[in-house]
């Protein structure tokens, strides 16, 4: 375009050129003035770029030019159409060179004189178009180096920015959420508006702007609707236009406060997660102290988790047992049973509360069993959690309580009737004396009157016992020497025990313990065991072997009566101290001399039990002779505070 | 930066193709000549013609344009071979005719009167555009020269006229400042328009530029400076006699018949002849009436006057 415009220009100055020289020609033309021509053409081959000008006269003679041997012929047969008043402008070739030729008629009035031509080189033109391409080129050459450059520059700071914003990008992912990408300078809404509000959450804040914090409290503020909404009243704010930056800087804040927002909300799940650590640790911990069996089932009837102790009791980890059904867990009766009471809850949503009984491998064992349905959070059972308590204790306390209650009923049963009875007796054995007094002794009558009394004195001593039983005779207890008493029953029933071929040798604690006790009792007690061991040799002879010893301490004395007769079965030893129990003939005894003997001891605080067959660290002596059972030991606590006995007995009384 | 790198590489070889393309732009298809093809050019003989001739009182160019139609009107006429000649001055002019090169001359009557000298012969006068066959001068000064209020103020003045044979430019002028006390010695300059031609409209010029005090022109000057300069800035100071007009003579010599058959054809102009009046207009005369020499007698007596009879 440009070279264009410079040929135009070129054009329009040879016209001008020709135009003028045809005007100045008029004059030396009609006066026919060969000298003023010549100058004149001549002065126009002194411009730079003029190749050559003539003068024809109208009938085409050239009366001037300036060509200095001879007239170039062929220029007379180009550029001819003159006829009108314009320049007519002819593109020449001559060789290496170009020629505008520039052809315009003289004219005066309407005569017409002759025509004046100018060439006029394009070499020039060619020239200043060359230095104008160049020129352009150079300048479009600097113009984009210098945008390339610019661009370069801008480039590099706004990939800077987003590199900076990459790598930032690239920390979060890694887990460091601590960077800053935005700029930190420039002032903060509460140094601009001197803001006294303190509560208010963009009061100190110093990373984050104060429209990226919602329910900011400065009264110009829209402190309602979506971030949007706050934002357009923040754009007539003096904080926001200072502080306000370009798209980039914008990028940076708000990732800024992503960055922020995303760690305070992990810091949360951070520290809800303890949270729940925590919780679960504990809920494991009481789940796993706990001895009950816990467990959970799903929907699908399989097991989702379980306690340690449930774990144990089927013999496998708390993981293996996650997805086991209950006949991989339990034998088929159990697992049975167990599958039918969970089914039944999870199709009725009924709470079980039940007591089962477990044959096990040691023996039957009790359990309280409570399945509770567990609701989903829409309502539906979507599984239940087991509970199975051992209480097997609980039941054989419950089984004594009972056998307790049944002795105490029994005891004051048998006190009365014993009481009641006792007169009667007293009356029977009087009049039989008396009778005795009244005939001949030795007579049938006399004999069958000591028959009577002999029996009477036998039924006096059950009702005594039976008192004795019953608590219903008087106790007199004071401090007495617990050997002593010891060493009179033995007294008492070595003859007759000598004469069933039964020994007894005695191991007595030689520091003499001193109790609270009645003496009486506790020697009927002593007897009563020396004579149930003698009966335990069967008549066949043996051993007994008596020990007492002091654990001062422990506040106590024991005492062991043990022997090597035929020793008590397992199922009757629990039964022992029952009222009337008896192995013995129907005749032989009344099976109530080691109840009476419980009695007495409990009246005492005592203990007293029975261990059959005598364990081998008892130290039993290697004896000859009799039978050789595996005996058994009957061992008696007693407690030596007196105090407790005295205020025991006196609250009881 | 490998990809701007080769971007800028790209534009930097784009740049030629571009200035190829400003190149290509001016491209139109050109004529071939030979320009070392050369002749020496001879100027053909100029045909013989009867020269006719304006006193040079104006520029070439107007002398043309008031006269070719003239030219052009007795060539169809009188079949005569006509040609018009362009002398530079009032003397060449003169010269021309005494060495026989002017045939027909149209002059004022103060050359006619030297030419006369040389054997020259009026044969017509022209009704000047005012409708008499007389002509005056002018004394012409700026409207805003306040010294200069009549005749007598122009003594010691500087005066600016067309020719020394000009006769409504000077000598008319001269002839009423003589009347009026005045001699040419009593101004501060007397000069004369410079160069060949267009001399009356250079002495308006001169005043109007204020480079003279006063001017001196022939009547109807002004009415041929109006389209150059703003009339109002000139006022004419005094009007001189009127003379007897513009003579066309012959020369000395000249077939007699060509002078009866021009003369007829130039009184056969009609003013009322709307093809005669264009030529008419042109000449600036409103017809051609027969002269004769006698006629001449007060331009005779004016030059005698100012000692001018040479």
């Amino acid at each position: 375009m440009s070279a264009r415009s410079l040929v135009e220009e070129s054009k329009k100055r040879g016209s001008a050129l020709v135009e003028s020289l045809a005007i100045r020609a008029v004059d030396p033309m009609l006066a026919r003035d060969f000298l003023r021509l010549k100058n004149m053409v001549d002065e126009q081959s002194s411009v730079e770029d003029v190749a050559y000008a003539f003068v024809q006269d109208k009938t085409g003679h050239v009366m001037v030019h300036t060509f200095q041997k001879g007239f170039p012929v062929d220029l007379l047969v180009v550029n001819q159409d003159v006829a009108d008043e314009t320049v007519h402008i002819q593109l020449l070739a001559d060789g290496s060179r170009r020629i505008y030729d520039f052809a315009v008629p003289v004219l005066v009035s309407d005569g017409h004189l002759g025509t004046v031509r100018i060439g006029l080189s394009q070499a020039r033109i060619q020239q200043a178009v060359q230095h104008q391409i160049t020129l352009m080129a150079g300048l479009f050459a600097g113009a984009l180096i210098l945008a390339t450059s610019i661009g370069t520059i801008f480039a590099r700071r706004v990939t800077a920015r987003l590199g900076r914003l990459r790598t930032h990008a690239e920390e979060m992912l890694t887990g460091n959420l601590d960077t800053l990408s935005g700029p930190t300078s420039g002032v903060h809404c509460w140094e601009k508006q001197n803001c006294k509000i303190t509560q208010c959450p963009a009061y100190g804040e110093v990373r984050r702007r104060c429209w990226y914090i919602a329910g900011t409290m400065c009264p110009d503020c829209n402190n309602e609707g979506n971030f949007q909404c706050r934002l357009e009243s923040c754009r007539k704010c003096s904080v926001y236009r200072e502080n306000a930056g370009d798209e980039i800087q914008d990028l940076a804040e708000t990732f800024d406060v992503m960055a922020l927002t995303l760690k305070t909300h992990i810091d949360e799940l951070c520290d809800a997660e303890r949270n729940l650590r925590d919780q679960q640790r504990l809920m494991r911990t009481i789940l796993d102290v706990t001895p009950d069996r816990v467990s959970l089932i799903g929907p699908t009837m399989r097991y989702q988790g379980c306690n340690k102790s449930f774990a144990e009791s089927v013999g496998m980890s708390l993981a293996e047992v996650e997805g086991k059904t209950d006949f991989d867990l339990f034998e088929e009766a159990e697992a049975e049973e167990r599958h039918l009471a969970a089914r039944d809850i999870l199709e009725s949503g009924a709470r079980l509360d039940t007591q089962v009984k477990v044959q096990g491998a040691d023996g039957d064992r009790w359990y309280h069993v409570v399945c509770i349905p567990v609701l989903n959070d829409e309502g539906r059972i979507d599984g239940l959690l087991r509970t199975d308590r051992d209480i097997t204790d609980i039941k054989s306390y419950e089984n004594q309580l009972i056998q307790a209650q049944k002795i105490e009923s029994l005891g004051l049963l048998a006190g009365g009737v014993a009481h009641e009875i006792n007169t009667p007796l007293g009356i029977i054995l009087g009049y039989a004396q008396l009778l005795q007094e009244d005939v001949e002794s030795g007579s049938q009558i006399h004999q069958d009157l000591a028959i009577i009394e002999k029996q009477t004195q036998v039924c006096k001593k059950i009702v005594a016992d039976l008192l004795g039983f019953s608590r219903q005779s008087e106790s007199a207890k004071r401090e007495m020497c617990f050997n002593n008493s010891v060493m009179e029953a033995i007294s008492l029933v070595r003859h007759t025990l000598e004469l069933d071929k039964v020994s007894i040798l005695t191991q007595l604690d030689d520091r003499f313990p001193i109790i609270y006790g009645d003496p009486e009792k506790l020697k009927q007690v002593w007897i009563n065991l020396l004579t149930n061991a003698r009966d335990a040799m069967s008549g066949k002879g043996g051993t007994i072997l008596i020990r007492t010893r002091l654990d001062a301490p422990m506040g106590i004395v024991s005492l062991w009566v043990a022997d090597n007769g035929s020793g008590i079965g397992e199922d009757v030893l629990k039964k022992i101290f029952d009222p009337f129990f008896s192995t013995k003939a129907v005749d032989k005894g009344t099976g109530l001399g080691l109840s009476v003997s419980f009695g007495i001891i409990k009246d005492h605080d005592g203990m007293i039990r029975a261990i059959s067959p005598v364990p081998e660290d008892f130290g039993f002596p290697a004896v000859q002779g009799g039978q050789g059972g595996v005996g058994t030991v009957f061992e008696v606590n007693l407690p030596l505070d007196h105090q407790m006995g005295e205020g025991q007995e006196s609250e009881k009384e | 930066m490998m990809n701007k790198a080769r971007v800028l590489i790209g534009m930097i070889l784009l740049l030629p193709v571009l200035a190829a393309g400003l190149v290509a732009c001016t491209d139109e298809e050109p004529v071939r000549v030979d320009l070392s093809k050369r002749e020496a050019l001879v100027a053909p003989r100029q045909v013989d013609a009867i020269t006719y001739a304006y006193l040079p009182q104006y520029s070439h160019t107007i002398s043309y344009q008031r006269h070719r139609r003239m030219l052009e009107y007795l060539r169809q006429t009188t079949g005569l071979p006509l040609r018009q000649i362009f002398p530079d001055t009032f003397d060449e002019h003169i010269k021309m005719v005494e060495r026989g090169e002017i045939d027909i001359s149209y002059s004022n009557p103060f050359v006619y009167v030297r030419l006369a000298k040389a054997g020259a012969q009026a044969f017509a006068r022209v009704i000047e555009p005012s409708g008499e066959p007389n002509f005056r001068g002018q004394i012409i000064t700026r409207s805003d020269n306040a010294e200069i209020r009549d005749i007598a103020d122009c003594r010691g003045k500087r005066w600016v006229a067309v020719d020394p044979d000009s006769a409504g430019g000077y000598l008319f002028p001269l002839g009423l400042f003589f009347d009026n006390g005045i001699q040419v010695e009593d101004f501060e300059t007397v000069d004369f328009a410079p160069g060949p031609g267009g001399k009356q409209e250079k002495v308006v010029l001169s005043v109007y530029a204020g480079v003279y005090d006063i001017g001196t022109i022939r009547k109807g000057t002004l009415d041929v400076v109006g389209g150059k300069i703003d009339l109002g800035a000139i006022r004419v100071l005094a009007e001189t006699r009127a003379y007897p007009g513009w003579v066309y003579s012959a020369r000395k010599g000249l077939d007699p018949e060509v002078v009866e058959a021009i003369s007829k054809a130039m009184f056969a102009l009609d003013h009322e002849n709307e093809a005669h009046k264009l030529i008419l207009s042109a000449a600036g005369i409103r017809g051609v009436i027969p002269a004769k020499d006698i006629d001449y007698g007060p331009v005779r007596e004016l030059a005698e006057k100012l000692g001018l009879d040479r």
